[in-house]
């Protein structure tokens, strides 16, 4: 039961893990787009104000996929593990 | 506040109302659903105060990135910025959780109100009128 369990909250920490790794594809997608911002911003300036409005929502449109990650990342180490050990002890006391 | 691009105040207070009526709903669906207490309001306001503290340091990024003008300088700085928030969100998040005791979905659905507020935003933008101006020269692209 204890190994059982042990490996049951690596692979929970593994996931968690996992899921941050979706924080690093936003940021270099809003590096890219402020960057082709800057250089519409140097052909056309009197457009820097719209273009500054819209890259902030843009660039926060764009994070919330790492936001996503970040939650199912919390809630894999601080709801999950409470569930799968319900299940756990449920299918041990099933198998008694 | 007043050395702040007009553009990013505007931004971080448009956030600001959509948390502040979002998370009024929230703590309203808690009370009806006979789960609240006093984790749930510590963890809303923990949780409002990360999304908008991200929110208005993502502005500040962007328009001092813009504002310098050097694409590759402004891309670095970007990249930076984004991976220093989201860590700074995670670790907050786990704090408030770990050592407050805040009740975890309090926590983390307001990170994501001020993204649910921009889903919105032409509906906002339409039933105000405002229009997105046409740039100079586009009727010229056809």
């Amino acid at each position: 039961m204890e190994l059982a369990m042990g490996i049951m909250l690596g692979l929970l920490g593994l996931g968690a893990g996992c899921a941050m790794i979706a924080g690093i594809g936003p940021g270099i997608g809003e590096g890219n787009a402020v960057a082709k911002a800057c250089e519409a911003i140097g052909r056309q300036p009197e457009c820097k104000s719209d273009v500054t409005s819209t890259m902030i929502m843009g660039c926060a449109i764009a994070e919330t996929t790492g936001l996503y990650g970040l939650i199912v990342a919390i809630l894999l180490i601080f709801v999950a593990p409470g569930i799968f050990t319900g299940i756990l002890k449920d299918a041990v006391n099933a198998m008694k | 506040m007043s050395g702040l691009d007009p553009a990013v105040k505007k931004e971080t207070l448009y956030a600001a109302a959509w948390v502040l009526l979002l998370s009024l709903l929230m703590q309203a669906v808690f009370l009806i659903a006979g789960k609240w207490d006093l984790s749930v309001l510590l963890g809303n306001l923990g949780g409002a105060l990360i999304a908008l503290g991200s929110y208005f340091a993502l502005a500040v990024t962007v328009s001092r990135a813009v504002e310098k003008g050097k694409p590759e300088e402004a891309a670095r700085r970007v990249r930076a910025s984004a991976g220093l928030r989201l860590a700074g969100s995670a670790l907050l998040c786990v704090l408030l959780v770990a050592v407050l005791k805040t009740n975890v979905y309090a926590t983390v659905i307001p990170l994501l109100f001020p993204r649910i507020g921009l889903f919105f935003r032409p509906a906002v933008d339409r039933k105000r009128g405002v229009t997105p101006e046409e740039p100079e020269g586009s009727d010229l692209i056809d």
